[in-house]
């Protein structure tokens, strides 16, 4: 669960993948699918990293489909209303959901693990059946609506410019991440994680870090779910699926929990694998394959697939490599 | 008023019967968390294994079903130890998150598993006593529900006396009350640990079964949604309490039916969610948990 990770290698790491980032709609031909296969997946790095940034502080939500489609409907409901541009109404979206995280939060502050996995898991339930039952008349019930588009299609190449918009906001969002996470914060986010009581003793208070945590998380949660909404112009209560929530948890378990690049290449990853299964015609068996991975990855690689280099060395004993760039690191 | 009294006391006995399924589930799920303090979230997943063996044995045999659940609860029994020793030995005291991770993995094997082997579709079985009803009073009670009712009594008492009267039940309560201590008198605790996730797995069959049996829908995602209210009541009875899970299954199946009727269906999975909530703001640790866990 630490950031072990070398400088140089890291810096050359990002540059490259930002580079890819910013090529992949040229080098892909502006094909419709890959753009979409991207966008989804641009989404499911800021959801998931989000989901990552509240679990570095000790709470693991198994319930972040709430602020997820909480985001969504939100925006799409204040964009129909109004005629605003859903990038306007996507910080609605994503400030709505973080209030009632921070609601949800003030219920999970004293719990632990499976109560506060429950208790997340539950939220998305109940949401589920609020959102397509008592409020049907303004959500429109299990039928769901639709919703505006990030940018109109009318412009050419229209979703070039959703790729690289969403692109902007995931970079942004994973750099204040980074950032809080670099800081004092991330600090007692990690004391709290590791041991509530001792960091209590240290003059930390868990409850402001925990609510800042939830709250912050769903805050990206509800702008993953909003951009989602408005590139696939639909929304019903099928948003609020516990597999919506199982998602980011497992890319970041696949990535390496609690790192920042964890995330990210987790998400990468999955998603090629997803896409090539289904290249091959497979339905189930890709279920079945994620499955297998993610049980072998929490047995065999429990920080995830960041760790594996590190793995490597210590299991060949290569230890000039590593020796040597950690004496540089300030 | 009889009328309402008559509709009350259906409520509560359909109750009764759910309860039935949450309370096998509830206790399997206790009983391996007492032995290995582990929660397995893919318990469900068990559950809806069973329901689909014993309804292809059903069709293949044209046995009486009900004869079946020993057959499912030896095979899903068998089934759990492997699970034990393949995915929960290796990570046993590595971190709670881990067992919930590993869990999600699992349920997405054995769902598609099963939606692989069997198809996907939603599928019934019609009980022999289908139309059967005994009547009781001013209502009808169909007889299915009673022999369900009976079947989760019967296997609830064996379990007890399992527990409490032979050596195994002695080395198991052993193991659960302190590990540690049972490996100084010679227990071997990782057969305890094989034994007991059998035994729950078991009790999933159980609940299976006599899901399908009850002439219930089932799909390969049936098990998800009663394996976490089967862990919330556990929660709200008390890690590790059995008789917490049997008061904590017969509230959940009354409060549910209860709500499915008053309130209408779509609210029935999330009034137990509102009771765990509610119950969680108030006591973090549960009803009748202790602090610590």
């Amino acid at each position: 669960m630490r950031l072990v990770e070398r400088r140089n290698f890291s810096r050359y790491f990002t540059g490259i993948a930002l580079l890819l980032a910013v090529l992949l709609p040229l080098l892909a031909g502006m094909s419709f699918y890959v753009l979409n296969v991207a966008i989804i997946m641009l989404i499911f790095i800021l959801f998931t990293s989000a989901w990552n940034f509240l679990a570095y502080s000790g709470q693991a939500s198994l319930g972040h489909a709430a602020f997820f489609g909480i985001g969504g409907y939100v925006s799409t409901l204040i964009a129909r209303a109004t005629g605003f541009s859903p990038f306007a109404t996507i910080l609605v979206g994503g400030g709505v959901a973080a209030f009632i995280g921070l609601l949800i939060g003030l219920t999970c502050v004293r719990l632990k693990e499976w109560f506060l996995a429950m208790v997340t898991f539950g939220f998305a339930v109940i949401v589920q059946v609020v959102v397509a039952s008592p409020l049907a008349a303004t959500t429109g019930g299990w039928d769901g609506i639709g919703s505006p588009r990030l940018l109109s299609a009318e412009i050419p190449g229209y979703l070039a410019y959703e790729y690289y918009a969403i692109l902007c906001i995931t970079i942004l969002s994973i750099l204040c991440i980074h950032l809080i996470l670099r800081s004092h914060v991330g600090l007692a986010f990690a004391a709290i994680r590791e041991n509530e009581v001792e960091a209590r003793a240290s003059g930390i208070n868990p409850v402001r870090f925990k609510l800042l945590a939830f709250t912050f998380s769903s805050f990206l949660t509800g702008i993953a779910g909003a951009l989602e909404v408005h590139h696939i112009i639909y929304i019903s209560p099928e948003i609020f699926h516990a597999e919506t929530s199982f998602w980011p948890v497992i890319y970041s378990i696949f990535g390496g929990l609690g790192t920042i690049s964890g995330p990210v290449i987790g998400t990468v990853l999955l998603t090629v694998i997803w896409e090539g299964l289904k290249g091959f015609g497979l339905t189930y068996e890709r279920f079945i394959v994620i499955g297998v991975l993610l049980i072998l990855v929490v047995i065999f690689l429990p920080r995830g697939l960041v760790s594996l280099p590190e793995e490597f060395r210590k299991r060949w004993g290569l230890r000039r490599t590593l020796a040597e760039p950690e004496k540089k690191s300030d | 008023m009889a009328l309402e009294f008559g509709i009350l006391l259906q409520v509560l006995f359909w109750g009764l019967y759910a309860g039935c399924i949450y309370i096998l589930l509830a206790t399997g799920l206790n009983l391996i968390f007492g032995v290995m303090k582990i929660v397995n979230f893919a318990h469900g997943e068990l559950l809806m294994l069973g329901a689909y063996i014993t309804a292809t044995v059903f069709v293949l045999s044209g046995l009486n079903p009900y004869f079946i659940i020993f057959l499912t609860m030896l095979v899903l029994g068998l089934i759990g130890i492997v699970v034990e020793r393949l995915c929960f030995r290796p990570i046993l005291g590595t971190g709670k998150l881990n067992e919930i991770f590993l869990s999600l993995g699992l349920i997405y094997v054995f769902q598609n598993g099963v939606a692989l082997i069997w198809g996907d579709e939603r599928q019934v079985l019609n009980s022999p006593y289908q139309m059967v009803s005994v009547p009781i009073g001013a209502i009808q009670l169909p007889l299915d529900y009673i022999i369900i009712i009976v079947i989760t009594v019967l296997i609830l008492v064996g379990l007890h006396l399992l527990l409490r009267r032979t050596d195994l039940g002695r080395a198991i309560r052993a193991t659960s009350q302190n590990r540690k201590g049972a490996m100084i008198v010679g227990i071997d605790v990782e057969r305890m640990d094989m034994i007991s996730f059998g035994i729950g797995s078991g009790l999933a069959a159980a609940a299976g079964t006599l899901w399908v049996v009850s002439g219930q829908v089932f799909n390969p995602y049936i098990g998800s949604i009663p394996a976490i209210k089967a862990f919330s009541i556990i929660i709200l009875g008390g890690l590790g309490s059995i008789p917490g899970a049997i008061a904590g299954g017969l509230l959940y199946g009354i409060a549910e039916n209860g709500a499915a009727y008053f309130l209408g269906g779509i609210w029935k999975d999330s009034i137990s969610f509102l009771i765990l909530i509610i119950v969680l703001i108030f006591r973090p640790t549960g009803l009748f948990g202790e602090s610590g866990e």
